[in-house]
């Protein structure tokens, strides 16, 4: 049965259901028992599990970091709910040194089931907006999983609480209370590393993650009053990326926006771009154009954010640039 | 458990082993860390444990532990030439251990990491509801990073069933214990996370073995970590090519004259356990193992190509 659930709900249901049906599943985390969660990320885990499955931990990143990625190499399914991407420095000594390494570094002897979920991007909390997603992927043996909707979240979660290696959860914060969708009840997953269009059109793809996803509909509703047809790639995993959607797509449409509001420079857009003019140049009618923030500092001023941050008017306008080329 | 004869004389063989396998992996490889001089911290803070524990060695002499956990020395060698046939096929660092044989793996060249790791294994074996500890051992440099505030403080808070052992080898590859803290010992850290911490020589492979063991039974009792830090010296380089021009050699000679496996042959001497000529015995036997391990590995195929694993990067 569907009911009507936030992203932040969504997400919650996967992991209690997840925590239900496996006990080698714990969620570690600041304030995530008797507070529920930054954000209720972890709301009302503790009531139904208790606090040997849900363990409330002071400031030390690292140290959850190594807890989680360590009891995960010894028989259990750690959940590491890191409030914020901000925080993601933290841990990466741990993760990027060493846990990533472990499948690989022991001949598939051993292995790091650990999901790290963690909020980023702009919110109405103004808080912790850091973007650091592009760092993540660069690195060998990380599974980066960034949905839009709350369907997607909720399978997504599924499938990463189920997956055998390090899987980096990053949650959008301003799609985390917004929208309401139909999500079922029941369990269900979605597969890591599957992009999919969310949109069809003919004349330009955009390929967006996360909150520009929706920007990216709403430059497509701007633009189809021009009669602009704009096809809408949701990537929902960075990696490992789904090659395949994103080049039948540019098959189909010839130009390309890659969109993110994280950093244009050296963002993950970079490497959407360079993996289509390696292998479908072919495909393209014009150059490629990235929307991304600027390269200046997240200001703290929602005034100058909203002056920083790419939104819909953007992404049309790079739609319009492709187009004209 | 107390030690009895057989288990003294069986730290004895240990020790000649660690000792042998560091002096020939230093000159077979510029980049190994040789541990001669630490052979009674390593050997003595990991005999005695129960097959299911969680061990963490230091970097710095793992092998020995390895090899106590049932790896052939071949391996060992196989592991520091990086050969094809080697546990990680060339991939990983010689220092980290079989997972299947109850160790943290140690993929990176950082330090740090290792300590939330062995912690993290040690909240497993309490999660799983078992009896079995976690004993990992770091070295003193290693205590200056964040990570082990975290990760002690935590282990504290959650009473994880671990121990710490500091190798203080007064030596942080060129820097000397007294400009890395102001701290006389390391183990007063313990306090401030409000969990015992105690002061070993780390010459005396006994005395190492009793604070490890005390330690380990009160972890068992579900009463939480403790910190031990044992004392000992690196007589040689931070690596076995380390010129060492940064040290007094008359520092290191002083240490010399307190050699530990020197010593614990003393101390079966003394006993009547071991007279010097069965002492002699016991070397001549582990070198010659040794070198048969050496040739065996030399012979092994070289990584290459084939070894990269681009399939084995996830699971």
């Amino acid at each position: 049965m569907a009911r009507r659930l936030t992203f932040q709900e969504a997400l919650v249901e996967a992991i209690r259901q997840e925590m239900v049906r496996d006990g080698r599943v714990f969620l570690v985390g600041q304030d995530v028992g008797a507070m529920g969660g930054a954000l209720q990320s972890t709301k009302g885990l503790l009531p139904a599990f208790g606090p040997e499955r849900v363990w409330d931990a002071p400031i030390s990143e690292a140290a959850m970091a190594g807890i989680t990625a360590g009891a995960a190499l010894f028989g259990t399914r750690p959940i590491l709910d890191l409030s914020f991407g901000e925080f993601l420095p933290y841990i990466m000594p741990t993760i990027v040194n060493h846990a990533a390494l472990v499948h690989w570094g022991t001949a598939g002897r051993a292995r790091v089931p650990l999901l790290v979920r963690t909020k980023i991007g702009d919110g109405p909390y103004r808080g912790h907006p850091q973007c650091y997603e592009a760092w993540l992927p660069h690195v060998p043996g990380l599974k980066v999983v960034m949905p839009s909707s709350a369907y997607d979240a909720k399978g997504l979660m599924l499938a990463g609480l189920r997956d055998g290696n390090i899987v980096l959860f990053l949650e959008h914060m301003y799609l985390y209370h917004s929208v309401r969708e139909e999500v079922p009840e029941e369990e269900y997953t979605v597969p890591i590393g599957t992009a999919k269009v969310v949109r069809e059109g003919r004349d330009v793809t955009a390929v967006a993650t996360a909150w520009m996803v929706h920007k990216a509909l709403a430059a497509a509703r701007e633009l189809a009053r021009e009669g602009i047809e704009l096809e809408v790639v949701d990537l929902r995993t960075l990696a490992p990326l789904d090659r395949e959607t994103v080049l039948a797509s540019v098959a189909k449409t010839g130009r390309l926006v890659v969109a993110h509001d994280a950093w244009r420079i050296g963002g993950f857009g970079g490497e959407v771009a360079a993996v289509v003019a390696e292998e479908g140049f072919h495909l393209l009618k014009a150059p490629i154009v990235r929307v991304g923030a600027p390269h200046v500092p997240l200001p703290v001023s929602l005034t100058l954010r909203k002056a920083m941050l790419p939104d819909a008017r953007d992404v049309a306008g790079a739609a319009r640039k492709v187009l004209a080329r | 458990m107390p030690l009895d004869d057989r288990d003294l004389l069986e730290l004895h063989r240990l020790m000649v082993i660690a000792r042998v396998l560091d002096l020939a992996a230093a000159k077979l490889y510029g980049g190994h860390f040789p541990a001669e001089g630490e052979e009674a911290v390593v050997v003595g803070s990991f005999y005695g444990l129960d097959p299911e524990d969680v061990l963490a060695p230091h970097y710095r002499g793992p092998q020995i532990v390895f090899h106590m956990r049932g790896m052939p020395l071949t391996e060992i060698f196989l592991m520091l030439l990086g050969r094809a046939t080697s546990y990680s096929r060339g991939r990983a660092p010689a220092f980290s251990g079989p997972v299947e044989l109850g160790f943290v793996p140690w993929m990176g060249g950082d330090l740090g990491p290792s300590i939330g790791l062995a912690t993290g294994a040690a909240f497993a074996l309490r999660y799983r509801r078992t009896r079995r500890v976690t004993v990992h051992a770091v070295g003193d440099g290693t205590t200056n990073r964040g990570d082990f505030h975290e990760a002690v403080n935590l282990a504290g808070l959650w009473r994880l069933p671990i121990v710490y052992v500091i190798q203080n080898n007064h030596w942080s590859i060129s820097m000397p214990y007294s400009r890395i803290t102001l701290a006389k010992d390391l183990a007063d850290r313990a306090a401030g996370y409000g969990i015992p911490g105690q002061v070993v020589d780390g010459n005396d492979a006994l005395a190492v073995h009793a604070a490890v063991q005390a330690a380990v039974a009160r972890a068992r009792e579900g009463l939480g970590p403790s910190l031990i830090e044992a004392k000992t010296y690196r007589l040689r380089g931070h690596w076995a090519g380390d010129p060492t021009g940064y040290r007094d050699p008359a520092e290191v000679e002083a240490w010399r004259q307190r050699d530990p496996i020197a010593r614990h042959e003393a101390l079966l001497a003394e006993r009547g356990l071991l007279d010097p000529a069965a002492a002699r015995a016991v070397w001549t036997a582990q070198e010659a193992a040794v070198q048969a391990a050496v040739a065996t590995a030399e012979a092994a195929p070289p990584a290459g190509e084939a070894e990269l694993g681009l399939d084995q990067v996830f699971a």
